[in-house]
């Protein structure tokens, strides 16, 4: 009884209003997690090796000959050298670039269709929200790889396939929850009195409505942003990848021909840089969802 | 007037920890009470006193991390249930102790007939009966708790009953082994005020036939003075008032039992009209994390003095009483004797 | 609202949903996809060869004509023949399920078994040392490409240690075995993750219901309380969670099927794509689009019978 006394303090923090105090405590909870402060860590790792492979700083010379095709790892090539004898390690950090582009490409484009979808169904309702239903029901229906699949097969292979394909086939979990926090939340009281204040609609859903359930976007950003590095392997497999950069995808799908000659390291080394940032974002989101998510707790 | 009675139960001075993120707190602090056969001992106090927690601790139910019994006896019939092996205490809850709860709406396992869960418990306490008496008496046992048609009832599903239906399914699974002790925890809070009448009627009729102790946890004085025969009132974990009924609602001795019963509304038959006003007290529960040095209802008082901000130390139940009857009270500047007005 | 109309309601809306299917999949395929021709006749096309092809495939007609021949599929299963190997897609899909269902159906009975016993193992000892490593593991071994899985196992255990067969089938019972145990094996290493997760959440929701701590005061064995209390309750998502992957064993195994060379219809999937074999792959998405409209139906209507809460609202 009276040890649960405390944890009903957030709980009743966290239901009302995503206040600066709810921020606070998911900041606490990360932080004194060593396991989602090192994934914190590691994500921004990755983001700045990103940014720092797009603005030209490192890795621009991936392309370079720097040794002998197919070199096994040593102290001078780190990662060994793929067919043309460009250094593995480069490509693995040049696939950062990719894989973070992708993540966050796809990630804001479902957030878009997807929050402005289930916005406009849970707050509107009625036909409104009765297509909108039917139409993501409808989209649901087909398996999603099997989706992601046709749409990238159609576009032909490409960055942009990968980033449209995957984007506008990962926004319907999250629609499906932005509608129902909407329809929790428009009759909520600060919403009336927002109205009562004479708020337009576009005012309410976006200045009051959607900030108080801004947690849902943010873990369900991280969950598209780790499942779209995961599903680009599959397209690049399919021969539908990204073209002209090293990715993690064409890597790990560049092994299959290589293995049989003993040439793991290309493998290892696209499979590595993955296995940590989807790792890390697994952990962070799962941190995510019991720090903002009081329904999750305990899970 | 305790020599002639069966004793069943003694709690002495229990204490119940729980470990939390800021430390470790005790959420029953050195309880003593009895449990006589055939009469009703009443735990009254706020949310957070300790009621429930020390309920738990009868059942040996305590969530093991966190909570735990620190120290302290609880002795059933003379044999001790602290730190007795799981498999033992299994063989005692739901058959000589039993409980019900506060929620009824979500006591019941959604997923079983009511037929079913009376029959599981016994089942597990009277293996000796066949399949065929089982159901016998399970439909005898929904019978004695009043619920009309019992034979077509056994095969619904609790949520085809309403909330008064299902608390008294659960006092039929409770009251099936016949236990020496049953503990109400809040059973009437969640109904509805006739309902909740039918009820304690109900457990009063049953205590009668069956002869069981009971403990009746409510935060509900008006629960209390029909129903129980001695009461022991709850703050911070610990007991700050016990005694009789009688004598606790005519002559209350420590300002927070008082200032309970002044926040009841109440009837007064002989004047005819209500009571003036309502009172509250003052104030909030001090956390369990930290409490003041000296008496915790310091802040609250009306009656507080220097001596109760820790230069005596913490108060300990005193005997207040100048009659035979025994009238504990654990305050350093306990009310007069009528100075607290009856009920 | 009775059991009975809400059971037609949910039968009645499968077919907007159906119709929106095939409106997708039109779009893709008919009208966003590249001309036929320059597929199937190249660069060098005349006007008259064209013009024949969208007569013979039917792409000559107005959209809404095509529309409706798109929706008629779903019903006739006639997809028509596929344009690499001019076989009737429906005989390949035939042929396909069989050596598809080989691998699916034990890699769906053991990945519920085994999940849900990791679960119940986990929820039993929730908070201790067991419940944190599996978890951990579990995000762990699903962090994993399953494609890294396949390549790796395939030349690990199969090409290196020669435990396994590397590639090949045979049908019939039991010549496929050997086959498709590794492909099992490696579904198995990254799908019991997510699932064992799901379960255990889906346990420890009912862990800490009230009706718990009433079985533990009638004197409830803890095990008891787990396999009969709790797991019954815990059983409709469960199994809503179980029935709804069913669809996905017709699909076959995609990426296991084409590594392993077992003729399954993920392997005819990847050989259209890699042919641009445009009607097989449209006849795939409508096919695996009905598996799942069907399965969703069942499913729901097993939830109205399954939980006897369901049947009075």
């Amino acid at each position: 009884m009276t040890a649960s006394a405390t944890t009903n303090i957030s709980v009743t923090n966290t239901r009302t209003k995503p206040s600066r105090s709810m921020w606070q405590h998911t900041f606490h909870v990360i932080t004194h997690d060593k396991l989602s402060c090192i994934a914190l860590l590691v994500v921004i790792f990755y983001f700045v090796l990103a940014l720092l492979t797009f603005m030209g700083v490192i890795a621009g010379n991936w392309g370079a000959e720097i040794g002998p095709a197919y070199s096994p790892p040593s102290a001078q090539y780190i990662f060994g050298t793929d067919i043309f004898g460009r250094s593995v390690f480069l490509k693995m950090i040049k696939g950062a670039e990719t894989a973070v582009a992708i993540g966050l490409v796809t990630s804001i484009i479902s957030l878009i269709i997807g929050t402005i979808l289930g916005a406009v169904a849970g707050y509107f309702g009625g036909i409104v929200d009765e297509v909108i239903v039917w139409f993501y029901t409808t989209f649901s229906s087909i398996p999603f790889f099997m989706l992601l699949i046709a749409i990238a097969f159609i576009m032909g292979k490409g960055t942009t396939t990968v980033f449209i394909s995957l984007g506008v086939t990962s926004w319907v979990g999250l629609c499906r929850i932005v509608r129902g926090e909407v329809m929790k939340h428009k009759d909520r009281e600060y919403s009336q009195a927002a109205s009562a204040l004479g708020a337009g609609h576009y005012r309410k859903i976006f200045k009051h409505i959607l900030p108080n359930i801004s947690h849902v976007l943010i873990i369900n950003f991280s969950q598209t942003f780790e499942s779209a590095i995961k599903s680009e392997v599959i397209l690049s497999y399919l021969g539908l990848g990204v073209q002209g950069r090293p990715s993690w995808g064409t890597m790990i799908d560049d092994s299959k021909l290589e293995l049989a000659r003993g040439v793991w390291w290309q493998l290892a080394a696209a499979t590595l840089a993955m296995f940590l940032i989807v790792l890390a974002f697994n952990i962070l989101g799962d941190a995510l969802r019991d720090a903002l998510d009081p329904k999750l707790k305990g899970k | 007037m305790t020599s002639t009675v069966e004793k069943v139960l003694e709690v002495k001075d229990l204490v119940v920890e729980f470990k939390t993120d800021r430390g470790t707190i005790k959420a029953v602090n050195g309880v003593n009470f009895d449990v006589f056969k055939g009469k009703t001992v009443g735990i009254v106090g706020e949310s957070g006193s300790g009621k429930s927690v020390s309920a738990l601790a009868i059942m040996g139910l305590i969530p093991n991390p966190p909570g735990r019994v620190a120290s302290g006896q609880i002795l059933f019939n003379g044999k001790s249930l602290v730190n007795m092996p799981a498999a033992e205490m299994r063989k005692i809850r739901g058959n000589k102790i039993a409980m019900i709860f506060q929620e009824p709406m979500t006591s019941l396992n959604p997923v079983f007939t009511i037929g079913n869960q009376i029959e599981e418990v016994i089942e597990l306490h009277q293996p000796q009966l066949s399949k065929k008496e089982r159901e016998a008496k399970v439909v005898d046992m929904l019978r004695l708790v009043g619920i009309p048609s019992p034979d077509k009832r056994v095969k619904e599903y609790p949520h085809q009953l309403s909330g008064g239906m299902r608390q008294r399914v659960m006092i039929a699974i409770a009251l099936s082994c016949e236990p020496d002790i049953l503990i109400a925890d809040e059973p009437t809070t969640a109904l509805d005020v006739t309902i909740q009448a039918q009820i304690l009627e109900l457990m009063k009729k049953l205590q009668k036939e069956l002869g069981m102790g009971i403990i009746l946890i409510t935060h509900d004085l008006g629960v209390v003075a029909e129903t129980c025969d001695t009461v022991a009132v709850m703050y911070c974990g610990q007991i700050v008032e016990s005694a009789d009924v009688k004598t606790l609602f005519n002559h209350p001795r420590h300002p927070y039992t008082k200032g309970l019963m002044d926040s009841i509304p109440s009837f007064d038959s002989t004047s005819g009209h209500t009571k003036e006003r309502l009172q509250t007290i003052e104030g909030m529960v001090p956390s369990l994390f930290d409490l003041p040095a000296g008496c915790n209802f310091q802040d609250r008082c009306i009656n507080v003095t220097e001596q109760c901000r820790g230069s005596l130390g913490e108060p300990i139940l005193r005997d207040m009483s100048d009659e035979g009857a025994v009238h504990l009270a654990a305050c350093f500047n306990p009310l007069k004797k009528f100075e607290g007005k009856g009920l | 609202m009775n059991m009975y109309s809400y059971i037609i309601r949910r039968l009645l809306y499968v077919i907007p949903v159906l119709l929106g299917v095939c409106f997708i999949i039109f779009i893709i395929f008919n009208v966003v996809a590249p001309d036929p021709a320059y597929v199937l006749l190249g660069r060098h096309a005349t006007i008259e060869q064209i013009n024949q092809l969208h007569r013979e495939l039917g792409t000559d007609l107005p959209f809404w004509n095509q529309y409706l021949n798109t929706v008629k599929t779903a019903f006739t299963f006639d997809f028509g023949s596929s344009w690499s190997s001019k076989q009737q897609i429906s005989e390949m899909i035939k042929a396909g399920a069989g050596p598809s269902l080989t691998l699916t159906v034990p890699l769906f009975i053991i990945t519920f078994i085994v999940s849900i016993s990791i679960a119940l193992l986990v929820s039993f000892y929730r908070g201790g040392f067991i419940d944190k490593f599996v978890l951990l593991l579990s995000i762990a071994m699903m962090s994993i490409s399953s494609l890294a899985y396949i390549l790796f196992g395939q030349w690990f255990f199969a090409y290196k240690l020669g435990w396994f067969e590397i590639a090949g089938y045979e049908a019939g019972f039991p010549n496929f075995i050997p086959y498709t145990v590794l492909p099992v094996l490696l579904y198995l290493a990254f799908s019991w993750g997510p699932d064992t997760r799901f379960y255990r959440s889906m346990i420890l929701d009912e862990v800490y219901q009230d009706y718990v701590r009433t079985a533990r005061a009638k004197g409830v064995g803890e095990l008891s309380i787990m396999f009969k209390h709790v797991l019954k309750n815990a059983m409709v998502p469960i199994l809503t969670y179980g029935i709804i992957q069913i669809p996905m064993l017709f699909l076959g195994l995609l990426l296991a099927e084409s590594f392993f060379g077992i003729p399954g219809l993920g392997n005819i999937t990847i050989k259209a794509l890699n042919t641009s074999d445009f009607p097989v792959i449209k006849a795939m998405t409508i096919l695996s689009a009905l598996a799942f409209i069907v399965f969703g139906v069942i499913t729901d209507v097993l939830y109205t019978i399954v939980d006897p809460r369901m049947k009075l609202k």
